[in-house]
This record gives C-alpha cells, structure tokens and sequence, in this order.
C-alpha cells in the first residue's frame, strides 16, 4: 500500500493506495459492525465516512487536517470492517497508513515527538532496555507502594488514563525471555520442531501464559526453540503511524527466524501474529516475494497450529468449568481464526464453553487507545462485560495480551467473579506435568 | 449556505450535538450507495422528535432553504444526496419501535429505525415482517418506504408498498399528514399513503410508520440449482411459476456474481457454472413437501446440472446472506460499480439474459447480473472504473440500450431502486411528457416552493 508518486494532499511516502479507497462502494455493511459508529452515530468515524474522507484527501477535496487525524487514531484498527466488507475493502488499514500521514504531515510538538520517538525507536526494539524499564514496576509491586496507591485513591486526582494505566498493571514476573530456554524439548512422542515468537508484553506482564504455552506445545510433542535474539514485532510501531522503524524490526526478525529449520513459527500473542502476517505487505518492495510467503505461511496462532496438527487429547486432564470466549480483534478480524480456538478449548475434557452474545465485537483496548480515550474505550468495555455476565461461566478466556489486560481491569472494577485466563493457560491447566 | 442566524435557530431547537456544521462531518453525508454522486450539504440536523421534525421543516419554508431527507444512505438512486445543498435531516435518532400490536396484527415505529431491528422485534412475538432488501442490516424503515424497497421474498409476500398501513409526516409548508390507520379497509378519500409510498422523499418527510405483519411460514424447503447455461435458468422461473406454485424466493445469480461472492463467503458456491438459483417454498409443511417435489421435477425436466437442498434452516439462512452480499462482492474486482434495476414480464427473463449478453459484448464491458429472478427484476451490474472515461461512455451505452428493449417489451426502468438523481433521463422514456407533467403537478401541490429534495424523480421546472 506504499504509493511512490504524490497522492492528491497525502505525502508520497507511505500513503494509501488510490485503489484501495475507490474501493468501497459506499454500501454501508460496515456500519452496523464498527464499534466507535456505534457509540457516537458519526458517519465520519464509520468505516465508510472513514474511507471517504480519505478518498476526499486523495483526490485532493480535503488537507490532511486535524479531523482526519483524530479519526485515523479515533478508529479502533479492530477490522471488524474488513470481516463485514464483501468488497474487500480494508478501512482499518487505511486508517493505520492514515496515522503515519499524520506524523509526517502533522508532527507533534517537541517534547512529546522526542518522548514518542524514545518508545519507538530506542526502548520498544530493544528487549533490554524494556526489561529494564519494567524493573521499577516490578519494584512498585514488591515494596508494596502499589497497595498503598490504590488504597489511598491518590491517583483519583490524576488524569483518568493515569488511574487506568496504574490499575491495569498485572501482578508481573521476572520477563520470560531472561529465563526461558532457547531449545525446550518436546516431553511426549515427538511430532516435530517449532520456532516460538514471544512478544513483548507476553514476556514482561504474562511471562506465566507463555511459560504454558511451551510446556503445552512440548506436551503435544514438539521441542521449541525460543531465539533470545527476537525483537518486539513491529506492531506498536504500525499503529502510531512509524512504519519505518516496523520495517527495520520486520527485517531483523524475518532474517532470525528463516535461519531456523522448523515446521512452524508460533505466537500466543494475536496482535503479533498479526503483525507477523503483515510482513509480506510491509517489506513488499524489500524483500524476495517467495521468502516473505514463506514465512507468512509458516508464523501460526497457538490455537491454529494445534488445531492443524491436531490436539492430542489422550492424557489431559479434566477441567470442570463452564467458560466463555473472548475474541480478540486481532486473531478472529485480522487473520480470520474463530474456529480454531473454540476448538482448542473443547478439546479438554470436562470443559463446557458457553459463547456470549457479540462475542467478536471488541473490548474496546485496542493498544493505546484504552488509555487515550478512556471514556470511549469504557463504555466499549461495558457492553463486553455486559455480555459476559449474561452467559454466567466461572471462567473469561481470550488469546491476547491487550484484551487480557483490558478485560482483567474491567471484570475487577464492575465486581464480578469470573478470571481472565489465557487459552494457553486454560490448556495447561488440562496438561499434565 | 446558511446563514448564522438560521445555524442559531436550528442549534436552539435541537442542541448543538444535533446540528452538524464541520466540513468532514458534512462530506461525508452528502453519499449514498450509487456511484459516482456526491453533493456537499450546508448544515445536517438530527431531529430526535416528530415536533422537531416540523419545527425544522417550518424554519426551511420560511427561509426558503432546500432539504433533503436521509436514513442510512444505502440507497441506489441518490434519493438522499443533497444536490442543492442545503439542510440534509438525517432520521437515524428517531429510531423507537412504538408498538408490536399483536391483536390488529401491526407495528408502528419511527422512520429511524433499521429494518431488520424490526424484523427481529416482531419475530420475538412470533411475528413475521416480509420486506428483506439486500441492505436490510443498515436501511431505516422511512427509507425503505420511501424507495418502496423490494427484496428477496418480494415474488411471494410483495415489496414494502404492500405492507405500509399507515405513515404520519410533515409535509413541505410545515403541516401535518396523518393517512391511513389499523383497519384493514379504508376508502376514505384519496389514498395519501400509496402515493407517499415510493416517492422519494419529495412529498414529505415520513416520522412514523405502521406496517402489517403476518404469522411466519411454518416450514420452509430450500434450493441452491446450478445452470450450465443462464438461459435455461430463465425458463424454470417461468416453469415453475406455470406450474402455479410461487415460492418465496427465486434469486438468480451469473457466473461472475458466483465467483464475486464466492471470494467473500467462501461457502462453496460451483464457480464453473454459468448461473445458479436459490429458490425457496413455504408454509404448512404439507404443501411446503408437495410443491419441494414439484419444483424438483421442474428443475429436473429444464436440464439444471446440480440440484441441491439446505440441510437444515442455517444453512437455507447462509445462503440468503450469501446472495445479499451480491451487489458488495462485485465491487471487490473494480473500483466501480454501475448498477441497474430493469425489470420485466418474467417470461422474458430468457430474452432478456441473452440480451445482456449481447450487449455485454458490443460494448466490451464485464457485466454481472444477479436479481429477483422470480420479479423478472435484474440487477445487470457493469464492473468499471470511474477513472476511464472511454469505459463509462461505453457503460452507459450499454444501459440505453438495454432500457430502450426492456420498455418496448413493457419492462420498467426501475423495479425496486426508484429514479432518483440517476434515472430521471429513463423515467422520462418510460413515461413520456405527459406522465411527467402530472408528476410535476402532484409534487406542486405538496411543495410548491420546491424545497423537498428538489431535483429528484423527474427535473424541476426552473431546469427543464
């Protein structure tokens, strides 16, 4: 989707495609499925008002203005639009490239593009200096200041998304990447060998998840390597608009990962799958075409590659529970898995999964945007929990790091019983040591 | 534009997150659903209220200021599209069901409120809604009466008109109509319902909407056929309708609809095959299993190469959606889609396919044609891009032409989409000088000022 020539008032790099906003025929399928249409009724923050006012930029009706802006960062990149869209037409996308529009057209003021660019292009690629930067978290917990934040309700006084962000913080381990081994070798009859993506925010706040996540995959009979050279997937970088620095981490990881001889590259994180998925579009004019479908045929959701290998029940142990089951954008939208997981947790004897109502509508976390309109993003997580209730299972589960984080908040704050757990937790539970 | 003293007026009576004035706000409400058109209205006003409704067509008669009434803008005519500016009054907010009444058989709700909200509603009462148009999932009820919207079910239970019983609207100079009622008969004086019906948005703005239900079918038996030749598709719709059975479906769709649609569902629809036929027939189980058979026997006797029956109501139901999904599924292989609605007798539908062929050909476009089979209504679709000027020259050469032998053999312009902004050339044909002139004085005796979307169904005086 990288345009070279300019584009109506988009900058020539890293603009839509003409194409792919012409693209929608205005049928308005999208409407009834895009969350932020549903909550303010504002055709503009449709997909379809969305991908219009693209269009209108592109053919040079509209500046790339300050409206644009906020619906480029206003738009969930759920994708629930691109599920609905029998034209094809990827609002979400757009969106995305929307937003490295704006940094390019509308920089932000100093302070805040050199605080950006920190997280950007120092901290986030380098696994070091993030577990670094999480030890002060670590000690927030441990030397019990956080019990008397929360209890003091200091933050109360704060801005919202700063009350939000303290109260999502999950009690953290040591990062699993420091511990993990590189090779973990299967513990049943051996099936085969698979390369294990671990993302960033699995391996600093749910280093437990993807501790089981190994241990299942080595049960179902696989040895798994986990290289300790991998770096974050690019995908916080895609969705605050710096596709470059996407580009730079893509490379680095496509380079580690074909060097290794194994069936596939799993990930229990879906927001990394998917952008792992994405690497044939995004490094399409810099790299060989064969070797990135390579890879994107390889790179495998835990539940898909389970799934497609076929689960190994014989030995599991029951799990009495009746659960429900969170999809996340990223997994059900982004790379169209809705069947895998559901089949995954029926897998376990003893399980009963009860589905909620809408249960692909997002949670309403959606990277940042949780703590950048926490309002919105409240009344998004409501409706979800809202449809949790009503199916009364004992047990939340959902298959990626930011809906976890989300939901986990949300389930605490309205009082209600149910734990958020990881598919692959819910599949180690049944795993026998 | 409007002025700021009529802004403050319409932010006084409606509040300002009612009354939309920012220019990406305004862009983006000036489309609908047909290609190519796009008019930019002055001010967009969201009334929650009937009384707003009134007050806000009060201001626009005194002041003199074009208004256009719009739903969710999934129209196929440019029925909302603000060509002279303007207010553009978006019902969406007045969006209640009013009334399920179980024992007159009706249900009243706001124009707002989306079709198949409705449908649902009353199918919780163990209530049936007929009137299913493709975009039912989005398309308000005002619209949908105001288009006199068709759907798949229409050769069985009929189009929206069949089912208004009453409506209450606010007519141009600020008036109130209220027509029709409950009673299943009414003579009493001129028939204002049948003529708000259908008309575009040009008489008056719907509020509220009384529609008839029905008991739902008991049982339902459906069809998926497959065609090695579209023509022999077209003679068993006539077929089986000879045979005196009417169905409640005969959906048809063409080899490149199949393949469209097939890339977006992934059900497994033959892509080989030159056209396919969804048919349904239903109600009391007896007759449901008496006309399966007959209709089977047709099938087989015309020469369809696959007959296959839905297992179950899920899969009868994903296959329905499958084809409402037809006209969105074209878009996926051009950025533009040119969409028509010709209808015919439907002993013509041979004639006709072979015509669009024809056509299809002289002109060298790749056209997709789906539709009502069982209406003899079409939707030939040429897939095009807007950019190439030669291509849409050649596009609406196509349609002349087609339109030209679809009135000669008594077919109809429009069947399902209305006229709009699109086909006020093709209307004119149809109905010659005369019949546009008695239009023209309806719509004065409703809206002498011209202000209700003006330039819609046929041109206004002051253009002709």
């Amino acid at each position: 989707m990288t345009g070279t020539k300019q584009l109506g008032n988009f900058t020539p790099e890293d603009a839509p495609e003409y194409g792919d906003v012409l693209q929608c025929m205005r049928c308005g399928f999208c409407l009834p499925t895009c969350p932020t249409f549903s909550l303010t009724g504002r055709e503009r923050s449709s997909p379809r008002g969305r991908v219009a006012l693209a269009r209108a930029v592109s053919e040079g009706k509209l500046e790339f203005n300050q409206a644009m802006k906020e619906e480029a960062y206003f738009c969930l990149d759920c994708r629930a639009c691109t599920t609905a869209c029998p034209s094809g037409v990827k609002a979400g996308e757009v969106m995305e490239i929307c937003r490295a529009q704006a940094h390019q057209q509308q920089p932000l003021p100093k302070w805040q593009s050199v605080f950006r660019n920190f997280i950007l292009q120092k901290m986030l690629p380098s696994p070091d200096l993030l577990e670094t930067s999480m030890l002060p978290a670590r000690l927030y917990q441990k030397l019990g200041i956080q019990w008397l934040v929360r209890n003091s309700k200091i933050l109360k006084l704060a801005p919202a998304w700063i009350d939000k962000a303290e109260g999502m913080i999950p009690e953290m381990h040591q990062p699993l990447r420091q511990q993990i081994p590189q090779f973990s070798p299967a513990t049943t009859e051996k099936r085969g060998t698979v390369a294990f993506f671990l993302g960033c925010v699995m391996t600093l706040m749910y280093a437990e998840v993807s501790r089981q996540t190994v241990r299942v995959l080595n049960h179902q009979g696989y040895d798994v390597i986990t290289p300790k050279e991998q770096k974050c997937c690019g995908a916080p970088h895609l969705t605050e608009g710096d596709r470059e620095t996407t580009r730079t981490l893509a490379t680095h990881n496509l380079d580690l990962f074909m060097k290794l001889d194994v069936d596939a590259i799993v990930t229990d994180c879906a927001g990394c799958g998917s952008a792992l998925k994405e690497y044939e579009e995004i490094l399409a004019e810099r790299q060989d075409h064969n070797r990135l479908e390579h890879f994107r045929h390889k790179i495998k959701d835990i539940s898909e590659f389970l799934v497609e290998v076929g689960i190994r029940t014989e030995g599991l142990k029951p799990v009495n529970k009746v659960v429900t089951y969170h999809e996340p954008c990223h997994l059900c939208h982004a790379q169209g898995i809705t069947k895998q997981p559901r089949e995954a947790i029926q897998s376990i004897p003893g399980i009963e999964l009860r589905e909620m109502d809408e249960s692909s509508w997002c949670c309403g976390s959606a990277a940042t945007f949780s703590l950048k309109f926490t309002e919105e993003s409240q009344k998004i997580l409501d409706r979800k929990l809202n449809n949790v209730k009503k199916t009364e299972a004992d047990v939340l589960i959902t298959a990626n790091p930011g809906c976890h984080l989300q939901l986990a908040w949300g389930l605490r704050q309205a009082e209600m019983p149910q734990p958020v757990l990881h598919l692959s937790e819910l599949l180690g539970e049944a795993t026998p040591d | 534009m409007i002025s700021e003293h009529i802004t403050a007026k319409l932010v006084q009576l409606l509040t300002k997150e009612n009354v939309i004035t920012e220019q990406e706000d305004l862009l983006v409400l000036g489309y609908d659903s047909t290609p190519g058109l796009h008019a930019m209205p002055d001010i967009v006003v969201y009334p929650v209220s009937s009384e707003q409704v009134r007050d806000i067509m009060i201001i626009a008669r005194d002041e003199g200021i074009a208004i256009t009434p719009r739903g969710s803008g999934t129209g196929l005519s440019g029925g909302s599209i603000p060509i002279q500016g303007g207010i553009v009054i978006c019902l969406n907010k007045l969006n209640k069901i009013l009334e399920i009444d179980e024992e007159n058989l009706t249900a009243t709700c706001q124009a707002g409120v989306v079709t198949l909200d409705l449908f649902n509603a009353v199918a919780e009462k163990g209530l049936f809604y007929p009137p299913d148009p493709g975009s039912q999932k989005i398309s308000t009820m005002g619209g949908n009466v105001m288009e006199d919207a068709g759907g798949l079910r229409g050769l069985k239970y009929g189009v929206t008109r069949d089912y208004v019983m009453a409506l209450k609207c606010v007519l141009p100079d600020g008036s109130l109509l209220s027509t029709g009622g409950k009673s299943v008969k009414d003579v009493a004086g001129y028939a204002f319902k049948d003529l708000l019906v259908g008309s575009e948005g040009t008489l008056g703005i719907i509020t509220e909407i009384t529609v008839k239900l029905i008991p739902p079918p008991q049982d339902k038996k459906t069809f998926l056929t497959y065609f090695d030749d579209i023509r022999t598709a077209g003679e068993a719709v006539s077929k089986i309708i000879a045979a005196k059975i009417i169905p409640s479906t005969m959906e048809i769709m063409d080899k490149a609809t199949i393949n469209c649609v097939e890339d977006y569902v992934s059900i497994g629809l033959p892509r080989e095959m030159a056209a396919l036929l969804l048919i349904e027939v239903d109600g009391h189980p007896a007759v449901v299993a008496e006309e399966a058979i007959a209709v089977n026997k047709i099938l087989e006797q015309v020469g369809a190469a696959e007959i296959h029956i839905a297992k179950d109501a899920e899969e009868a139901v994903s296959l329905a959606e499958a084809r409402r999904t037809a006209l969105s599924a074209l878009a996926r292989v051009c950025p533009t889609t040119l969409l028509e609605d010709a209808t015919v007798p439907r002993s013509l539908l041979p004639e006709t396919f072979t015509l669009i062929e024809k056509l299809a050909e002289k002109y060298h476009l790749r056209v997709g044609t789906f539709g009502h089979a069982g209406d003899g209504n079409l939707h030939p679709t040429v897939l095009c891009d807007e950019r190439d000027k030669d291509e849409m020259r050649r596009a609406h050469a196509f349609y002349d032409e087609l339109y030209e032998q679809v009135l000669e053999w008594g077919g109809t312009v429009s069947g399902e989409h209305g006229i709009g902004i699109a086909k006020k050339d093709y209307l004119a044909r149809q109905i010659g000088a005369g019949g546009v002139a008695v239009m023209r004085r309806v719509k004065n005796s409703f809206d002498p000022q011209g202000i209700l979307n003006p330039g819609k169904i046929f041109e206004s005086k002051q253009e002709s």
